[in-house]
């Protein structure tokens, strides 16, 4: 295993996992369909996406705990087909940690040394304590792992799986169990751990927040099938689809018939819900990454989706209790709704507003209340897709 | 509101805050009159004579060979290097002692060798019918052990159907009755599904994450079970050898019945002994058999504490059809060991029930007839006041069994109460509440026998209890443990914040055992119920003791006295108790309600 710094500019690694048109069948249910993802060398990837959607069966197959239906799962370029979990060079921590109970804690980590020699050349002993260094537990070989918090049990989990220097390592929402505060430091020791090693991981978790924060690349998915494969950023900026723009962070998504072409690629579009037509200008669209539909230039008459992230949202009070025309300006596409509830966040305030039918999400830091304007740019509005509804 | 309602409620609810103190009082001081006392009572005999204290009687057992064998020799203070040699030569001596604990044993390894594949079956693979084979490992725990006695008579015995189809095979003949063998078989039929009851249990609560993990870190299959299942398991399998061990070294009819005069263990002895009125003797012998088996108990319970394997699986081993999925050497191989087992499983399960039933309808010439109940309807209509007829002992039978259950719940429930939350001395409870299951039933009938029935003077009164209620007490005894174990897992298992949402919404604490907790935990109140009646029905050896007159007796007393002399009405009698058990068992499940299962 390698250990050279990651740089930007440097062409892709090589491919350490890959699944092609994988499919796995429960009965009649396809928990996973059709999954096709490339996961690089040394690469943090993360699956995520609602519980139950495919993600856990999809590291269960790359495990080797399950076969898959149909399709392929390719360590490097060859085939695992057939090949049990213990000969795959695989570590897995599970959500339940699965410390075994009747071994101490250094017991646990060493397991994995019965099978395979330390790497390194170092002794047993010796990579066990290498491990607990690396995950701070320096002193917990001789204890009992139930005598542990779940913190803890969770470090030497993936200590245990790190033992045996693992070509991949699987972690299946290993964090799933802990308390917010202690799940943002774990994932950031997670983090280091990984970047320092630079072992290729496999990360499942149902936590977009996570998955945005430690990730290298994250693959959204949805009953079965990834939306999208891309950088943290670009999912969070440039969703593929309607599903991962509402999954990944707040969002508005409005839907409607684009009516007119306004030229340098601004659209205008009568929104379905709410009398207005609202100006949209795609832009670029840039690389949304494996997995995102070709999305070609809306034309008039197109039925199109877009979404506006809240923060992306201007707002300001519409004034006087006579709700009259005085409202500041707020730029383009200004639409009238009122303030139906908020939540104090410290640094910034969600605040979701009725609009017609509907609600809205925007963000602000100063207080609000009763009527509203709201605006946005039209470079702000991302299309989603020309075909969604 | 009035202020005289405002004092109704106060009393109420000063009466509600002091329920389940009075409840726990209430039990003990039943416990007292029902065990402690009586047992008490027989015991001290083993210690006093003609009152003076004095360790004598103990002496002269401890060095008898007709009890301890060689081991006597030893205690008596020769060499042991001479003892040792005499217990390897072939012509040694064993002792009642030592052969009751030899004979424990082995039914000991039979039933782990019978329990353990069954174990594997249930908890390994998926095939229609498994929960309810799971429930039926239940059943012979409270089959009345006459009625398996019954059934092991018409399966092995001179004319039982194993010589018959041995028979018409043509091979020869065995002779198993009044063997070794037969009372062995007979006591693997009692504890190899207990055996295989826990030991499933704790197969199926192993985390399948823990061997996924094993796998992933390099460990096959093989090694994988060795390092994570196994120790996982031999704990339960423990459990169930150590309780095996105990309920065998204490076992009475089956050794009775089977047993003929030549094997005799303790408990029979201690019977013989009471029946001779030789009650000092019987008392020594009684407390060296509640030592032994409280020993084991206690060295188990050492051993379990020790062991700290939580038990709560976040995901179980996944089942393997039973059907072989592929036709490889890995997938045949375990199922045709399966297929083998399940032929020996049906000989020791399923032939004594079956050849009980044929049995009965079976007429010394082999034709089918009703000959036998026949019989017990003549001696119903004709019997002497002296002989057993059939009649009296179903109607006690029911008699005692309702009466016993409907003592024994409510001891059971509150006991299950007080030794499931945490405070200091809560083993010590338990440890008390328990002990019923270790005595000799023969000592606590005893006890029963020369205190309530024949009468105890406190303070000029005199106070006696007829035979009848002294046996309901004895039942309710001995079936009120079966209620604590049902009930207390789920007791248990019950999240801590409803009880105290209801204490925080105004509820007492004994509001709330009847509000939230008893409803939520109804099905295994339930249980314990049909596990109290069933033990009631089935209760033999108090109530050979206690069932003196001619108005007592039960329908295991019955067969006991038919078993004998015929060997037909006895299985006849055998089959009315199978159906009346049964019948009872749906009947409990139907008066209370939705019950999930065990």
């Amino acid at each position: 295993m390698g250990s050279e710094p990651k740089s930007e500019s440097a062409p892709d690694p090589p491919v350490a996992v890959e699944l092609d048109g994988v499919t796995k069948r429960y009965g009649e249910t396809a928990a996973v369909d059709d999954v096709r993802l490339r996961v690089r060398e040394g690469e943090f990837f993360t699956l995520v996406g609602p519980s139950g959607c495919g993600q856990t069966t999809t590291l269960r197959l790359i495990a080797g705990f399950e076969e898959p239906t149909s399709g392929t799962v390719r360590f490097g370029d060859e085939s695992v087909a057939g090949v049990p979990p213990e000969d795959r060079d695989v570590g897995v921590v599970f959500q339940s940690y699965a410390l075994f109970p009747h071994m101490t804690v250094g017991e646990n980590v060493a397991y994995g040394l019965n099978f395979a020699d330390p790497p390194d050349g170092v002794t047993r002993d010796e990579r066990v304590a290498e491990l607990l260094e690396l995950v701070d537990l320096p002193d917990a070989a001789d204890r009992d792992p139930e005598s542990l918090s779940g913190g803890q049990q969770q470090r030497i989990a993936m200590a245990r799986a790190l033992a045996p220097g693992p070509d991949v390592l699987l972690l299946d929402e290993p964090m799933s169990a802990l308390d917010a505060r202690l799940r943002e430091r774990l994932r950031a020791q997670v983090k280091r751990i990984q970047s320092e090693l630079s072992i290729t991981t496999i990360y499942v978790t149902h936590d977009q927040e996570e998955a945005l924060a430690v990730s290298d690349r994250v693959a959204v998915m949805n009953d079965g099938t990834p939306e999208q494969v891309a950088p943290p950023r670009t999912v969070y900026r440039e969703p593929a689809t309607r599903f991962v723009a509402e999954f990944v962070g707040d969002n508005n998504v409005f839907a409607g018939r684009v009516v007119e072409s306004l030229g340098e690629g601004e659209l205008a579009v009568d929104v379905d819900d709410g009398d207005e037509t609202l100006r949209v200008a795609p832009g670029g669209g840039g690389d949304a990454g494996e997995g995102a539909p070709a999305t070609n230039s809306p034309e008039v008459g197109d039925r199109i989706a877009f979404c506006v992230r809240p923060e992306h949202l201007r707002v300001a009070s519409a004034g006087g209790a006579g709700g009259g025309e005085t409202a500041a300006p707020v730029g383009e596409n200004t639409l009238r709704a009122t303030v139906a509830s908020a939540e104090f966040l410290g640094e910034t305030t969600r605040v979701t507003l009725d609009w017609g039918d509907r609600e809205l999400l925007v963000r602000t830091v100063d207080p609000l209340d009763g009527a509203v304007a709201v605006g946005f740019d039209p470079s702000d509005g991302h299309v989603i897709d020309a075909e969604q509804r | 509101m009035t202020d005289h309602d405002g004092r109704l409620s106060r009393l109420g609810e000063w009466a509600e805050a002091r329920a389940l103190t009075a409840l726990a009082v209430l039990t003990s001081a039943a416990l007292v009159v029902a065990f402690y006392y009586p047992t008490a009572t027989v015991l001290i005999e083993a210690v006093v004579v003609d009152g003076a204290v004095t360790l004598g009687a103990f002496a002269e057992v401890l060095t008898d060979p007709f009890y301890f064998g060689e081991l006597a020799r030893l205690l008596s203070g020769e060499s042991p290097v001479a003892v040792a040699r005499a217990l390897l030569s072939p012509d040694r001596r064993l002792g009642i002692v030592g052969f009751t604990a030899y004979q424990a044993v082995l039914s000991t390894v039979a039933s782990v060798a019978l329990g353990l594949p069954a174990a594997y079956l249930l908890a390994r693979f998926e095939f229609p019918g498994r929960r309810t084979l799971r429930s039926l490992t239940i059943v012979p725990f409270v089959l009345p052990s006459i009625m398996v006695a019954v059934g092991f008579v018409a399966t092995f015995g001179e004319n039982g159907t194993l010589n018959t189809a041995l028979t018409t095979l043509g091979l020869p003949r065995v002779e198993l009755m009044f063997t070794l063998e037969a009372v062995v078989i007979a006591h693997a039929f009692y504890n190899a599904p207990l055996v295989a009851r826990v030991t499933t249990a704790a197969w199926e609560s192993v985390d399948a994450s823990a061997v996924e993990t094993a796998r992933s870190l390099g460990a096959g299959p093989v090694r994988a079970f060795v390092d994570v299942v196994a120790p996982q398991v031999y704990p339960a399998v423990l459990t169930g050898a150590a309780l095996t061990f105990v309920f065998t070294f204490g076992t009475f009819p089956i050794v009775l019945a089977l047993g003929g005069f030549e094997l005799v263990t303790v408990e029979v002895l201690v019977y013989r002994l009471v029946r001779d009125l030789s009650y000092a003797e019987a008392a020594v012998l009684a407390i060296i058999e509640l030592a032994v088996s409280l020993g084991v108990l206690l060295a188990y319970l050492r051993y379990e504490a020790r062991q700290s394997t939580g038990a709560r699986g976040a995901r179980p081993l996944p089942r393997r059809p039973l059907s072989p999925p592929a036709a490889t050497l890995r997938e045949l191989l375990p199922r045709a060991g399966l297929a083998a087992y399940g032929v020996v499983a049906g000989v020791v399960f399923l032939a004594p029930i079956a050849s009980m039933v044929l049995a009965s309808v079976t007429g010394g010439d082999g034709a089918i007839t009703l000959d036998h109940y026949r019989f017990l309807v003549e001696r119903q209509q004709t019997g002497a006041a002296f002989q057993v007829r059939p009649w009296p002992a179903i109607r006690n039978s029911l008699a005692f069994a309702t009466g016993a259950t409907l003592l024994a719940l409510p001891m059971g429930v509150v006991v299950a109460v007080l030794t499931t939350r945490r405070y200091r001395g809560r083993t010590l409870v338990d440890a008390a509440a328990m002990a019923p299951l270790a005595v000799s039933g023969i000592i606590v009938g005893l006890g029963l026998l020369r205190g309530l029935v024949f009468g105890v003077e406190i303070g000029g009164w005199r106070i006696a209890a007829s035979g009848a209620a002294a046996i309901v007490v004895a039942h309710a005894v001995s079936g009120y443990p079966f209620v604590v174990r049902t009930v207390s897992p789920g007791l248990a298992g019950l999240d801590r914040s409803l009880v105290e949402s209801a204490r925080a919404l105004g509820a007492s604490r004994a509001r709330v055992i009847r509000d939230v907790e008893i409803p939520l935990v109804w099905p295994a109140v339930v249980a314990g119920a049909a596990f109290a009646f069933a033990v009631s029905i089935g209760e033999f050896t108090s109530t050979v003791v206690l069932a003196t007159g001619a108005d007592a007796y039960t329908m295991p007393v019955a067969i006991e006295r038919f078993i004998g002399r015929r060997l037909g009405p006895a299985t006849a009698m055998g089959v009315v108790l199978l159906v009346v058990t049964g019948v009872s068992f749906v009947v409990i499940e139907r008066l209370g309600g939705d019950h999930r299962g065990l």
